[in-house]
């Protein structure tokens, strides 16, 4: 088959709507009644914040081509217009199944566990009602902005995702002319209010309901003829013109100031609303019909994670997973002493980030340590790493921090931390032009007694304690040469710098990494050819490169075994006779986000793995900066090749493509029961103990038995 | 032994670059760090003469910059140097001190002798397969911006080295002005470089049979290396892959060559100047291998620096290829072989035994050398005027590995052994600092002072023995002839080696009956 072929749009699937089927995956773990009924009010918080990401960003551009008139089809051979169109349909039914899955499924399995979300104040007892208005009274009405609208005051300015209520108000003394107001239910006040309660019931209210009972108290001089709660939702989509901002920082900062005033592109409003009500606020928001979506429960579901932390409830909740000790680190070890024995790996969550920060941290404090250079992408609040990079510059170290701006949400948070590094001491380089670096490379170099020495950690995912318990990403500490001159290179490289001659291990985006993509997918594609045996697994968040996908399917077509792990958007088929029968996909969605990239390659029985920060979409391969790196020690290629057979072996969180585009459940027949996260918590668990035993058999104290 | 770290920076006419090394053990050089920039320096000083203020500023940063990556590494020491673009402005003294107030880095102008030697070691720093390579007879081409160096070897010692005015930039600078069609553009760097070429050849090559040219450039040696992988030793190409190469440069589009090589697409062009001039010149030369094995001036740098601290001992003997040259500068001018020999050793065997005196090093003996080897080249000219025309020979002319202030030396040597000194800051001194003259009137009184111990230029006097006794120089000597001239311009001679080392020569024949 033509190369141009394997292009053909029909084999594609449109990156929106496959997302929206992401998100239904999350939405069935929320549905999913072997799982603790908590756990299951977190996974339907996220798909609510998901669809609010998903809105702000990729609608809102989407919004942007139409607006520009820009027709180009995607992937799919969908215009935006068309994309639109059926996205409407899609999220539209995503909502309703979110709502029914709160009203049908979780709602009445709270009430049964003893936990009463009272959905109206009118359903309030009196008693209730009376704490309540106290309620109101002491914590809520101070910080509330009540705003009316009439011919001197203008329309106010409605915050991006904040809650609202809109009422229609009448003056008392005026009988006839109908009025609009508003008020923001603070984000600073808990949303969820319990309220106090005896016997086992506890019960709790939602703060907008209390509000909306106290509504008259905020407009005595009007009679108030309706009220409910609305919610907007803006476009978000900030596009930064890095060629002509002179300086980035201050543009971003100016930016930042101005989203709030981007478009409307999404109204959430109670569904018995009042109709003159919504047609006001319609007309002033200036939003289309199809962008309304009227709700039958709370808006904004992310409340639900707030409701997940409520106190008690301890057994409808996962306990809590400790990140495990990574056995060749314990604690208290010197960090660079065990890199130099030989390349480590790190599994997270299930091995604790700590040796990551520790190495940071002892680099910081190290004598022999000349310089430390990092890529930041997202970083937690109250950073360690943070701390170390700026104690590592007051020591004199040459620190040397990439500090990426452009952070998708992160860049208020972002500069203020920047700019803590730069008072440290150390050189902040605050992205690149045009491109945004996304990779995670730490170098640390030391002046050992024979000669320099570079230590240098790779991974999958960001420097960010605080969600490295969270995903799922490796990493790997070395100290090979190699590896440590194309680190440096990767620096000067982001310093400004020419491009080495050549790599020695890694692969970078924007300029080779797709090369090497292709060349290993036809490597394998040769390989089949000649009959021998040839194999891909690719794990990664996202598969949507045109480029990628059509070598998938050419090495498909050869013969080659493809499995892929993708947990969210897939725009390749499977099935297609001829073009991808030998190909399959499927997405992982646990307790724990998936998140680590892993690239096997058969290579004719020499198999190669890579990791990296990379997923196969244009964004990535493109438009920013990441690094792939090969895993060489033996013993670490074999773990990496466990995990993906773990997670090929999964039939419990797994779900596989289907060739009609939809995903189900791996069925279970005749199959072990076989969690792959699950798995990995107890062969960390196992690894950790094994240290445990083994040191404490090297002791040469006696440890006296305790008597029960 | 302790580890030693070192930075070398080149202030190239086209790019900036830094190389940090650590020397440890002998002969144990590694890079650790390499740094390029991007800065034509090189169109300001070729097209106005001086670097606009707008570069000059730029070249401060860089250096400030690259002063705080030496600090990261507590690099102990550095060489800075700059190149054709620096060395062609009008005003490089006032361009340096400005770079030093403002960076703190002291960068150094290389002549372009010193350069292209530099250049030439740092082909040397490849060792062993350089040492193979020149076995069979090779030419080392070196592509600079401004011009091109032409060196010869032959059973592995340099032979010839000559500069032609063939740079790329300088060419492309020229091929601006020329509007051609896209497909002439190749004939026309063919026909400007074979004008030139042709007069080599004439000059130069002559009869030589060279197999190897070894390639040193910024355009098709990345190139060369990034196909050959890690180890400049594989970097080699043959003709016919030269070929394939050049195919590829006419019928692709600029993008599709930048992919395909990966480069950038501003050097595009300037691989293709350079492809055709190395085309020309194997054809011109007849060699059918092509090594480019990608160093640049920074290794030079540090091979140079480690050399010179004994961190390092260099397998080539470049005093050979010094001594080598300057026998043919001589040969070439129909030089007497067999008395520059007997001055070069009955000089040397004064001057060994004069070193508690004269206090000079090794160096200063490898200029006396060269000055006795050279000492009559002006005879080609005049049979008169031998000191000045001699001092105008070799002033105009390149030996690979003396700067520009040495060969100033040697040519006065050369020149005060026939013309009467010129004492400093007199007006035949100009152009020599202080140092310089003292070593100046030091080798050319002991070079005087040998010539008249051959005055008769039939090597009389063949087992000179020298031994220094208080304030005599007791010279013995064996030989049965007649020694009545050497005596007597002895004498006459005596008196300037006298005035410069208050120590009286004696001249004492033994007859051995």
């Amino acid at each position: 088959m033509a190369e141009k072929e394997f292009k053909n749009p029909e084999y594609y699937v449109n990156r929106e709507l496959s997302w929206v089927l992401f998100n239904h995956r999350v939405l069935n773990e929320a549905r999913d009644r072997n799982i603790p009924l908590f756990e299951r009010l977190k996974f339907l918080s996220i798909t609510a914040s998901n669809l609010d990401e998903f809105f702000m960003i990729r609608v809102a551009s989407l919004k942007d081509m139409v607006n520009a008139g820009y027709e180009k089809p995607d992937i799919a051979g969908l215009t935006p217009t068309e994309q639109l169109k059926r996205l409407h349909l899609a999220i539209h039914e995503l909502v309703e199944l979110q709502y029914s899955t709160y009203n049908r499924s979780l709602l009445p399995l709270l009430e049964k566990n003893g936990l009463h979300i009272i959905r109206h104040h009118e359903h309030l007892t009196e008693e209730e009602a009376e704490y309540v208005d106290r309620y109101f009274e002491d914590n809520v009405y101070p910080v509330l902005t009540p705003m009316a609208v009439d011919s001197s005051r203008p329309f106010p300015l409605i915050r991006n995702k904040s809650l609202n209520i809109g009422a229609m108000v009448r003056k008392k003394n005026n009988e006839e002319e109908l009025e609009f107001a508003t008020v923001q239910v603070p984000s600073v006040l808990a949303r969820v209010v319990e309220i106090p309660s005896e016997g086992d019931i506890r019960k709790v209210i939602l703060l907008e309901e209390i509000i909306e009972r106290n509504i008259q108290k905020l407009f005595l001089n009007y009679h108030i003829v309706c009220a409910h709660p609305f919610r907007i939702m803006r476009n978000a989509d900030l596009t930064i013109e890095e060629d002509e901002a002179a300086d980035l920082l201050k543009e971003i900062e100016k930016q930042i100031k101005k989203r709030q005033w981007g478009e409307a592109i999404r109204l959430e409003v109670e569904e018995n609303i009042d109709s003159h009500l919504l047609k006001i606020i319609k007309k002033e928001l200036r939003i289309e019909e199809q962008n309304i979506y009227e709700i039958d429960g709370p808006l904004d579901l992310t409340v639900l994670m707030k409701l997940y932390g409520l106190d008690g409830f301890h057994h409808l909740k996962t306990p809590k997973f400790e990140p495990q000790q990574v056995p060749e680190l314990p604690t208290g070890c010197d960090i660079f002493e065990e890199i130099r024995k030989g390349d480590i790996l790190l599994h997270h969550p299930y091995q604790s980030f700590t040796p990551v920060v520790d190495f940071i941290r002892q680099a910081a404090r190290n004598p022999e340590v000349l310089a430390i250079k990092q890529t930041l992408y997202r970083v937690s609040g109250n950073s360690p790493i943070i701390a170390a990079l700026a104690q590592a510059a007051e020591n004199g170290k040459q620190v040397t921090v990439l500090v990426e701006l452009k952070a998708r949400f992160d860049e208020e948070n972002n500069i203020v931390w920047a700019r803590m590094l730069e008072k440290a001491g150390c050189h902040v380089i605050y992205g690149l032009v045009g491109l945004k670096t996304h990779s995670k490379i730490t170098l640390v170099v030391r002046r050992e007694e024979d000669g320099i020495r570079r230590y240098v950690h790779l991974g999958t995912g960001n420097y960010n304690d605080a969600t490295a318990k969270l995903y799922t990403d490796v990493g790997m500490l070395t100290c090979s040469e190699p590896i440590g001159e194309d680190a440096t290179a990767v620096f000067n490289m982001l310093s400004g710098y020419s491009e080495p001659l050549f790599w020695n291990k890694l692969s970078l985006a924007p300029l080779w990494l797709k090369d090497k993509f292709l060349y290993l997918i036809g490597r394998e594609k040769k390989y089949a050819e000649e009959g021998r045996p040839a194999h891909i697994i690719a794990k990664m968040n996202s598969l949507c490169d045109r480029d990628i996908i059509a070598a998938l399917y050419e090495a498909s077509a050869a013969g080659v075994k493809i499995d892929l792990i993708v947990r969210g958007i897939c725009c390749l088929r499977v099935g297609i006779p001829g073009v991808s029968e030998n190909i399959t996909v499927r997405s992982i969605v646990g307790n724990f986000l998936e998140h680590s990239r892993i690239f096997y390659f058969e290579n004719d029985e020499h198999y190669e793995i890579y990791c990296g920060s990379a997923d196969w979409m244009p964004r990535n391969l493109e438009r920013r900066v990441e690094i792939l790196f090969p895993v060489d020690r033996p013993e670490l290629k074999e773990e990496l090749f466990h995990i993906l057979q773990n997670q090929l072996k999964d039939t419990v969180k797994a779900s596989v493509l289907q060739p009609d585009g939809t995903y189900s459940k791996v069925k279970k027949r005749g199959k072990q029961v076989f969690n792959s996260q699950d798995a990995f918590c107890e062969e960390a668990k196992r690894k950790a103990m094994a240290l445990k035993e083994e040191s404490a058999l090297d002791t040469r104290t006696f440890k006296p038995e305790m008597h029960q | 032994m302790s580890i030693k770290t070192f930075a070398a920076i080149d202030v190239g006419s086209f790019e900036l670059s830094m190389k940090i090394f650590e020397f440890s053990g002998k002969n144990n050089m590694r890079e650790i760090d390499y740094i390029k920039q991007r800065l034509d320096l090189g169109s300001d000083t070729y097209a106005a003469g001086k670097i606009s203020n707008e570069k000059v500023d730029e070249l401060c940063r860089t250096l400030k910059e690259f002063a705080a990556v030496m600090a990261s590494y507590k690099v102990e020491a550095y060489r800075a140097y700059g190149t054709s673009a620096i060395r062609e402005t009008e005003n490089s003294a006032i361009l340096l001190d400005q770079i030093a107030q403002r960076t703190g880095i002291r960068v150094e102008v290389l002549s372009n002798s010193e350069q292209r030697f530099l250049d030439y070691k740092s082909i040397a720093s490849q060792g062993e397969s350089f040492r193979k390579f020149i076995e069979q007879n090779t030419a080392i081409v070196d592509i600079g911006g401004g011009s091109i160096q032409l060196s010869l070897f032959e059973n592995d010692t340099l032979v010839s080295t000559q500069n032609l005015r063939l740079g790329v930039l300088r060419i492309q600078e020229l091929l601006h002005h020329a509007s051609t069609r896209n497909g002439r553009t190749e004939d026309l760097i063919d026909e400007m470089a074979t004008a030139q070429l042709a007069t080599y050849k004439k000059l130069y090559l002559k009869e030589h049979e060279i197999q190897n040219i070894i390639v040193v450039d910024d355009y098709i040696s990345p190139w060369a290396r990034k196909r050959a992988g890690k180890s400049g030793a594989q970097a080699m190409i043959n003709v016919g892959d030269f070929e394939t190469l050049l195919q590829m440069l006419r019928s692709k589009s600029t993008t599709e060559i930048a992919k395909l090589m990966d480069i950038m697409e501003e050097k595009v062009p300037l691989v293709l100047i350079s492809a055709v001039l190395t085309r020309r010149i194997a054809l011109l030369m007849g060699a059918d291998c092509i090594w480019a094995p990608g160093v640049t001036l920074c290794d030079g740098i540090a091979y140079e620096y480690a050399e010179k601290n004994k961190m390092f001992k260099g397998e080539h003997d470049f005093e050979k290829d010094i001594i080598a040259c300057a026998v043919n500068i001589s040969k070439r001018y129909m030089g007497s072989k067999k008395r520059a020999e007997t001055l070069e050793k009955l000089s040397t065997t004064i001057f060994d035994s004069m070193k508690k005196v004269h206090g000079l090093g090794k160096r200063e003996r490898l200029y006396l050398r060269i000055a006795a080897i050279l000492h009559d080249c002006g005879k080609y000219v005049s049979m008169v005027n031998i000191g000045e025309t001699s001092y105008n020979i070799i002033m105009a002319t390149e030996m690979i590995g003396l700067s520009h202030m040495e060969r100033e030396i040697v040519a006065n040597i050369v020149r005060f052994n026939h013309s009467s000194f010129q004492y400093y800051g007199q007006p035949g001194m100009s152009g020599i600092d202080r140092d310089s003259y003292l070593v100046v009137a030091k080798l050319t009184a002991i070079l005087r002072l040998a010539n008249s111990l051959d005055r008769s230029h039939k090597q009389k006097l063949k087992g000179l023995k020298a031994s220094l006794q208080e304030n005599e120089l007791i010279l013995n000597v064996e030989t049965q002839e007649d020694i009545t001239l050497e005596t007597c311009f002895f004498d006459q001679r005596c008196e300037f080696f006298t005035e410069v080392f208050s120590i009286t020569p004696v001249l004492k024949q033994k007859k051995n009956f």
